[in-house]
């Protein structure tokens, strides 16, 4: 196509660009008032940094989580390790142990006023806090006697008075490894605050109390909120460098290759205006700023800037030809606008596709990433053409590529050349290449790993990943999960009978032992026995025993003092044995949870575990003097129940509740894990199903996981799970507009191939590599997606022009690697170049993201300019064989491969959003399809068809 | 609670203007100290009660406990006296029993009796400002503190209370900073007392919430104790309330722990 004929086709522009062209002065205003408009509403913004925000808040695992949280009192917590590497004894010094004293008395005052309810103060929680100064120590003191003594009520003054406080520590298997570390050198202080979104706040203000002392000691602080609530905060920051950074860098390079400032500066305009009417949208429809949705600019910039490149490559190429901007312009867009419009709507497609999975923040951030892209679109087809108005053409004198000047880009532009020559000489060897290529990628993706840690988000030199390492290494751990135990709910009438039994052994033997003391009880035990049997209907063993006790009330009353003290044996008889029915004081349970406490060491990863059967054992043995061999569970609920009352008459007497609630119905234990891997709690959670299964408990019992450590392993399944559905989706969204693009099933599949190779190397070199496939990595597929086929639609779309103009692809492939293989260099140059600035930061995510937009370019243009023309050297005579200029239903195989499609995916989004399962979706899917496939075949067959088909190749063949 | 409450505060507020007044005629802030401390520890020579216990957490769960309390002075100077306790429910701590022995000038001696575990504990004297049995009362608010622990001062008069305001001699061993106490001007009976932590905050708060005339004396039949942190909050009811029985001194002996002397407890 010539450049003469530039003027008489201007009608063929669409009618955006030509008004926009026609008006820039509107086109500008109207940009301009929407931009206000948008930016408006960003100060509305509101910041959420709880990756727990991941799971909607009425998924079953959150709402149970949150219910035992607050049945069992438990909180976030911050920990604060303290190691002193200087002194032999470690932290036990008056000195260290002085500032940890302080340390606690100061965050005991960081507390805040609510602001949503002023009588409340919102922070750290000094009731809970675990520190020397706040624990009671349980101390022998002679038999049956026990003491409880806060660990270190003041600051020791002496050298022995510091290694007291540690050996007391070290005793108390409570504390052992949980407060004093093993090796009796460190401590830890453990900070639970009212909401975990304080705990950046507390960290902060803990660090500035650490400043003013001048101790040998180091102060590590840690834990999960605190990775969480910081990494939000520094995301933020970050976000302000980061992305003005690449733009920065994105800015420069375009400069040099297009030497013009006003032109460039357009580009870098859509991209922003981009971004404000996303970001502005989103905070303007009260959607919070979360970790995913932070990350909106970062994704919508390279992807805002790729058309633009196109654009301006192309002007370039023309603009010496005709030195008129509006005929280069309007030039330019004819031929970029349907490729532009593709690769825009497939990037849509592939980000919209995220609304498939079922996590919220995922879902807004594919939605607006995919708005944002499809402004970008609008921009460039009609913010550019304007913009390009207002320059002079005076000024564009010295623009672009002169006719027969090969200075400048001389070498880009000789390699590519020879790049071209060798994909049409060498193809059957890239394509065997590619093979190979998709082999290994397959092998590596069977290697890959799933599994995140939020504190693993941050780089190995950061403050809390180094406070991680050193505290795992000295404590049981600082990531906490919580395993709840409940009996499994029986038949009542069986336990009613189980019961009933019970209570007359019971009775008989109060009979035995009191007969002499109280003669009355053996005939009154008489009548007991026979209500007993009168009740074994009763509706719950609790309803037996409060009728029981209505039956002896009456006989109370007006009984003599040795009948009343004989059904007050009786009385408790019966209510000893309904002590069974309290799960967690039966010896029997104890033992068993202490049982599987010890095995549970054995899974490595859990340091240490916590639960009342360890409060029963210390406190039965301090009973006893301190002797070892009563470091177990009492052989009667009774004396459980007494130890445990023992256990309470200390400073806390509600610390209890925190492993048991008061009717021992439920039971937590408390685990500690040295790492927060999701793959290490999944082994954990593997190792207790196997346990339970395996080693029947004495009465069923259920258990259910919660605790933050759980939370995230949760949502860890959604996301990939949810990931893996959303990619399927927009690959089938993209494969079947590509199909309608070029009207060919087969092209469609040409198309596909570069991505396909480019996820498949991707993830295979993530498996390969042994880099954890964590929530930046899955979130990136569908980035894959979008970017990945943007090449290949440019090129393909290109060279079916050309090869229409030259007949032949020897030929045509030699325009190819002109000016479009020149601009898709340029746009693997531009954008992987400039997100280079995202390995600087010290966030993970955020390296991740950088080099997988750089590879993702770079192997997709790699794989588009070598692939894709050595592939259509192969199959040309396929390829180019005939092109209908018909509708799309006389194409069978389009029309087929498209229902296909589209049936996949309406049963994929009816799955999601009408909640039908698979085995339903599938037969209708089944069924519909073969119906359609008829319909398209007799459609394509129907007259209509049959006729203008035979002019269409005519007219073809004519020019 | 509240109305009560809600009494004390608005008698506060309206008689702390006339406070001047009154305090003229007012008793020693050390007299009313030991008026008070008779009046809720001492009366009679004697006395026995049986207590439901209710501690009621932040979740409003429920716990209960009953014991019977028999109590025998051991001299007309509200000094030295005895307490011997005997729980009868839950089923799981019947007949554990929780015994003092209160001195004056020496520490008092506590011991609790484990019945299933065979095990008299001897509880000691640090601790006496631990939780009784997990409630929110302490061990020394069963049977008392020893007045001279503290120095006293009267703050306040109102037209119904005296206001005194209580400091440790010695800080160490007890949380709290100090505490206040409204003792009613007649009865002399602690209507509220409240304890403060070193910041000055409220921390712990009883309260008398319902007081009747048993054999003609005043007589608290209904206290609640509440942790201002925790939010927990145990309340104790009196029942079957007697004066002036005549309990053989031996009963109060470690002996009687292990067989409770049943004709006294009823």
């Amino acid at each position: 196509m010539s450049s003469q004929s530039t003027n008489n086709d201007a009608s063929k522009n669409n009618p955006m660009v030509l008004f926009s062209v026609e008006h820039p002065k509107l086109v500008m205003l109207i940009v301009g008032v929407l931009t206000v408009l948008f930016a408006a509403m960003i100060p509305m913004v509101k910041v959420d940094t709880d990756p727990e925000n991941m799971l909607s808040h009425d998924e079953p695992v959150r709402v149970f989580h949150n219910a035992m949280k607050e049945e069992f009192a438990m909180r976030d917590m911050v920990v604060v390790g303290v190691v002193n590497d200087a002194d032999p004894d470690g932290v036990f010094n008056p000195d260290t142990l002085t500032h940890v004293y302080e340390l606690t008395q100061f965050a005991k005052t960081l507390q805040w006023p609510d602001p949503d309810d002023p009588s409340k103060t919102k922070g750290v929680v000094e009731i809970d806090i675990l520190a020397p100064s706040t624990v009671d120590d349980i101390e022998q003191a002679g038999l049956g006697s026990v003491r409880f003594e806060w660990l270190m009520s003041e600051p020791p003054k002496t050298k022995e008075d510091a290694l007291r406080v540690r050996d007391r520590a070290l005793q108390n298997p409570l504390l052992r490894g949980t407060l004093v570390s093993e090796d009796g050198k460190a401590l830890a202080l453990y900070l639970p605050l009212t909401s975990k979104d304080l705990s950046h706040r507390v960290y902060v203000e803990l660090q500035k109390k650490i400043a003013e002392f001048n101790g040998a000691e180091q102060y590590h602080i840690t834990g999960l909120p605190v990775a969480e609530d910081t990494f939000g905060y520094e995301m933020f920051i970050q976000m302000a460098i980061s992305a003005p950074a690449a733009m920065l860098i994105i800015f420069l390079l375009m400069l040099y290759f297009f030497r013009k400032l006003t032109l460039v500066v357009s580009p870098m305009l859509v991209a922003m205006i981009s971004v404000i009417w996303t970001m502005g949208l989103m905070i303007g429809t009260g959607n919070t700023v979360h970790i995913m949705s932070s990350m909106i600019p970062i994704f919508i910039m390279p992807i805002a800037v790729l058309d633009s490149i196109h654009i301006l490559s192309d002007f370039f190429e023309q603009y010496q030809k005709t030195k008129n901007r509006k005929q280069t312009v309007l030039y330019v867009m004819r031929h970029l606008f349907t490729p532009m419009l593709y690769t825009s709507l497939t990037t849509v497609a592939g980000f919209a596709s995220l609304a498939l999975a079922e996590i919220p923040p995922v879902q807004v951030f594919g939605l607006f990433v995919a708005f944002g892209v499809a402004a970008a679109w609008v921009l460039t087809v009609t913010f550019i053409p304007a913009f390009t108005m207002f320059i002079s053409d005076e000024s564009l004198e010295k623009f672009g590529k002169r006719t027969g000047e090969h200075v400048s880009h001389g070498r880009l532009e000789a390699w590519l050349y020879s790049v071209g020559e060798f994909t049409y000489r060498r193809a059957g060897l890239i394509a065997g290449a590619s093979l190979l290529v998709v082999a290994i990628s397959v092998w590596g993706m069977t290697k890959i790993q799933i599994n995140d840690n939020p504190v693993r988000w941050f780089a190995p030199s950061h403050p809390i990943r180094i406070a991680d390492r050193v505290l795992n290494e000295h404590f049981g751990g600082t990531y906490m999960a919580f395993l709840e135990l409940e009996p499994e709910q029986s038949d009542p009438s069986l336990a009613v009978s189980r019961l009933a039994d019970d209570m007359k052994k019971a009775v008989e033997s109060a009979v035995e032992s009191q007969k002499n003391d109280l003669p009355a009880i053996e005939t009154l035990s008489k009548s007991l026995l026979s209500w007993i049997d009168e009740n074994t209907g009763a509706a719950s063993p609790d309803a037996l025993v409060a009728a029981l006790n209505e039956k002896i009330d009456e006989q109370m009353k007006g009984a003599d003092f040795d009948r009343q003290d004989a059904w007050d044996e009786l009385r408790a008889a019966i209510e000893r044995s309904a002590l069974a029915l309290q799960t967690f004081k039966r010896p029997d349970v104890l033992r068993y949870i202490s049982d599987f406490q010890q095995k549970l060491a054995s899974v490595g990863v859990v340091g240490k575990s916590n639960s009342i059967s360890d409060i029963v054992k210390k406190i039965y043995m301090e009973l006893f003097e301190g002797d070892k061999d009563h470091f177990r569970i009492p052989d009667t609920a009774p004396a459980v129940a007494q130890s445990l009352i023992s256990y309470q008459n200390s400073h806390d007497p509600d610390d209890l509740w925190h492993m048991v609630t008061p009717d021992y119905q439920k039971a937590s234990v408390w685990l500690q894990l040295k790492s927060g891997d999701n793959k290490d709690m999944e082994k954990v959670i593997e190792f207790v199903d196997g346990y339970f299964a395996q080693n029947p408990p004495p009465v069923p019992l259920n258990h259910r996981w919660y605790g933050l450590t759980y939370i995230n392993v949760e949502w860890q399944n959604k996301m990939v799970a949810g990931m893996f559905e959303s990619f399927m989706g927009s690959f089938l969204i993209v494969f079947l507009m590509m199909t309608i693009l070029f009207s060919s099933p087969l092209w469609g599949v040409l198309c596909m191939i570069p991505l396909t190779i480019t996820i498949g190397l991707i993830y295979g070199m993530i498996g390969l590599i042994g880099k954890d496939y964590d929530m930046p990595v899955a979130v990136l597929s569908s980035l894959t997606l979008g970017l990945a086929v943007d090449f290949a639609i440019h090129f393909l779309s290109r060279a079916r022009e050309l090869h229409a103009q030259y007949g032949n692809w020897k030929d045509a492939a030699g325009r190819m690697f002109g000016e479009p293989a020149r601009a898709i260099t340029r746009n693997i140059i531009v954008v992987a170049v400039g997100f280079l600035p995202l390995l600087l930061a010290p966030l993970v995510p955020y390296n991740t993201v950088g080099v997988f937009i750089a590879s993702i370019l770079a192997v997709s243009g790699v794989g588009t300019l070598l692939i894709l023309p050595a592939l259509i050297t192969l199959l040309e005579p396929r390829l180019f064989k005939t092109s209908s200029a018909l509708g799309l239903s006389c194409n069978c195989g389009v029309c087929v491969t498209s229902s296909v499609l589209s049936v996949i995916i309406i049963a994929m989004n009816l799955r999601e959003f009408a909640k039908l399962d698979w085995g339903t979706l599938t037969w209708i899917s089944a069924a519909l399809i073969p119906v359609l496939a008829v319909i398209c075949a007799l459609l394509s067959r129907r007259r209509a068809c049959a006729a203008p088909q035979t002019e269409s190749s005519k007219g073809e063949s004519n020019s | 609670m509240k109305p009560i409450v809600l009494v004390i505060a608005t008698v506060t507020l309206m008689f702390s203007v006339t406070f001047a007044a009154f305090s003229q005629d007012a008793p020693s802030a050390d007299e009313i100290v030991a008026k008070a401390n008779h009046a809720a520890y001492y009366q009679g020579k004697s006395g026995r009660a049986d207590v439901k216990m209710t501690i009621t957490d932040s979740q409003n769960r429920t716990r209960e406990r009953e014991f019977t309390i028999l109590r025998k002075n051991m001299d007309e100077k509200d000094q030295e006296q005895r307490f011997f306790v005997y729980f009868n429910s839950p089923a799981d701590v019947r007949k554990m029993v929780f015994m003092v022995w209160k001195h004056i000038g020496q520490d008092d001696d506590r011991w609790l009796y484990l019945p299933d575990l065979d095990l008299v504990k001897r509880i000691a004297a640090s601790d006496k400002r631990t939780s009784f049995v997990g409630s929110t009362f302490f061990y020394e608010d069963v049977s008392g503190r020893n007045p001279a622990l503290d120095t006293h001062e009267l703050v306040e008069t109102t037209d119904v209370y005296y206001v005194l305001k209580s400091t440790p001699k010695d800080a160490k061993g007890v949380e709290f900073a100090y505490y206040k106490t409204w003792i009613h001007k007649e009865t002399f009976i602690p209507v509220q007392t409240m304890y403060y932590d070193e910041s000055g905050k409220e921390y712990r708060k009883y309260t008398a919430l319902a007081v009747e005339p048993v054999d003609g004396i005043q007589t608290v039949v209904k206290g609640q104790m509440e942790d201002l942190r925790s939010g927990t909050t145990t309340v104790n009811e009196y029942a079957n309330v007697k004066y002036n029985l005549d309990f053989p001194d031996d009963i109060f002996s470690e002996r009687y722990l292990r067989k409770p002397p049943r004709e006294y407890l009823r």
